[in-house]
């Protein structure tokens, strides 16, 4: 019971993990993408603003949506548990 | 040198059932020196911040940093880290593109530098502010078009590009260490990530590996060429310069690699790894330095002749700043280090041995450290302003900081070790079972299929 317990903590813990990776990369498009609007309303070269941002934002994607793809794949992945939907 | 376990030849005794035991050794059975090195090196690292107190408190004041030269060891540190951090993941990404069979034991090792010198690379420049409360700004009114918030966003990524791709691979590993009981068990089984081993989940964690090796590669040559257009993106002399980004890549990885072969000639003898690290790995990366020391020095050479034979006053300058003026020592010690003497150990397979290539590396390390030092120094003393020419002489703060951030990289890996395999269990297993049929496949498919060629009549174009 105590173990089941645990391991109920540790899939909190996991799922906790993977929400915070994305709430970072999210965080950081945001940020990228304010920082676009800002230099268009100063008329500060936003071209190269736009021009980063293009290829910054797709590779903090691709990273959290490799872990997610790596984390939901190995959940499927598992064999179930002989005792898992038995309460 | 000091054994970080127990005793290889005594206790504890190597799991006869489990055939690499010993690269668990050091997470099962952590040796009683661990704890003094980490108090050792954790100590150092207090010193550091006391220091870095200290500097807050009366400012860069304490730092050898003036006028003109602004710019001073923290920034060549930023360089040199983040330039060492090229020894990993593009090592690793390109090594298992390849299907290079002896990237085995080497991987791991590469991925983990990577990401330890990263994190020690991107805390420089915030070391280099007066006001480091000041790096705020760049949330609320930062400028995307400054070559240095590319920095910032190509180092984040690089950093989380990284840390993914050292982490997949670990999976297999964590799991094993969950599996055998190792402790804190809730660390493990928070980090498995419920790997049961499965065909399915192998499908996976290949797919996944597929996409960050690819990933990786582009990521990590753009953070050092993004580095380079700080220098580069300026009208500053000796810094102005069209190949500045291949340059910095170049010297990026041949550093990645001397300080990766450091590393694993310290590890292999600390935890003894001699059956995993065989003389041909090593025989394999020194070719791959020797290749590299050859590409540097037709850099170098490229960018000081363009600058010579233009002889712009001000780039003559810094350049004889370098090569006769109070830097000569720097820059001649910097082409001995990095070339000559790594060129005549490595050309020569018998001097082409352990000894021979830790000590190129290590020059090598210290050249390339002097080659950041050579290009951040002489251009800011000699300004295209008329200025009179700056001198740049670090305090012991700076190199109180140098010792911390080499203290911090040593504690990085003591603590990986504890925790996690240097070596990829599940890759070396996989060596074992599956590799050997699938390289004699691979190698028979680069040959002229024999057998078809005696039946099959050539097409004579009718």
């Amino acid at each position: 019971m105590q173990s089941r317990t645990a391991t109920r903590w540790i899939e909190l813990l996991q799922l906790m993990s993977m929400f915070a990776i994305w709430v970072f990369v999210l965080g950081i498009s945001a940020w990228i993408l304010y920082l676009v609007r800002l230099s268009h309303r100063w008329n500060d070269v936003p071209s190269a603003s736009v021009g980063i941002s293009i290829v910054a934002i797709p590779v903090f994607v691709t990273g959290a949506a490799v872990l997610t793809y790596v984390f939901v794949g190995l959940r499927r992945g598992a064999t179930p548990n002989p005792g898992d939907g038995e309460e | 040198m000091t054994s970080f376990t127990n005793n290889p030849g005594t206790t504890p005794p190597v799991d006869s059932n489990f055939e690499d035991a010993v690269l668990l050794r050091s997470v099962e059975h952590p040796g009683s020196q661990l704890k003094v090195i980490i108090t050792l090196l954790g100590m150092v690292i207090l010193g550091c911040w006391v220091l870095f107190g200290r500097q807050i408190l009366y400012g860069l004041g304490v730092t050898g940093l003036n006028q003109p030269v602004a710019w001073g060891f923290y920034i060549v540190n930023f360089v040199f880290f983040i330039g060492i951090s090229h020894a990993g993941t593009l090592i690793s990404a390109i090594l298992r593109l390849a299907d290079a069979e002896w990237r085995r034991p080497i991987t791991r090792m590469a991925e983990v530098i990577t990401v330890i010198v990263l994190g020690i690379g991107g805390v420089h420049p915030l070391l280099d502010q007066g006001r480091p409360d000041r790096m705020l700004n760049i949330f609320t009114s930062g400028r995307l078009q400054s070559p240095l918030l590319w920095d910032v966003t190509s180092i984040t990524a690089y950093l989380m590009a990284s840390t993914v791709y050292l982490f997949i691979p670990m999976i297999p590993d964590i799991a094993l260490l969950r599996d055998r009981g190792a402790r804190p068990r809730w660390l493990y089984e928070f980090l498995a990530w419920g790997w049961q081993g499965t065909p399915r989940q192998h499908h996976v964690i290949e797919r996944a590996m597929g996409i960050m090796m690819v990933l990786v590669i582009p990521i990590a040559v753009s953070v050092h060429t993004v580095i380079s257009y700080i220098f580069a993106m300026t009208l500053q002399p000796g810094w102005h310069s069209t190949i500045f980004g291949p340059y910095f890549v170049v010297g990026a990885i041949f550093s990645g690699i001397a300080a990766l072969l450091v590393v694993m000639i310290a590890l292999r003898k600390a935890f003894g790894l001699h059956d995993y690290l065989k003389e041909i790995h090593f025989a394999h990366l020194s070719k791959l330095l020797l290749i590299m020391s050859l590409i540097w020095f037709y850099f170098t050479f490229s960018e000081y002749l363009t600058a010579f034979f233009g002889n712009e006053p001000s780039e003559m300058r810094v350049f004889h700043y370098k090569f006769s003026g109070p830097y000569a020592p720097f820059f001649w010690g910097m082409v001995v280090c990095n070339f000559v003497i790594p060129v005549l150990i490595l050309s020569f397979k018998r001097t082409r041995k352990i000894p021979g290539i830790l000590v190129a590396s290590i020059l090598i390390v210290i050249g390339m450290w002097l080659e950041r030092l050579n290009i951040v120094v002489p251009s800011l003393a000699n300004p295209r302003l008329p200025v009179s020419t700056g001198f740049y002489i670090p305090s012991l703060v700076e190199w109180g900081m140098f010792a911390g951030a080499m203290a911090t990289f040593v504690l990085g890996f003591v603590l990986f070790s504890r925790f996690f395999p240097l070596i990829c269990v599940w890759e070396m297993k996989e060596g074992r079972e599956k590799a050997l049929q699938e390289t004699v496949k691979r190698v028979k498919s680069y040959l002229p299929d024999t057998s078809s060629s005696q039946t099959t009549v050539p097409n004579s174009g009718g």
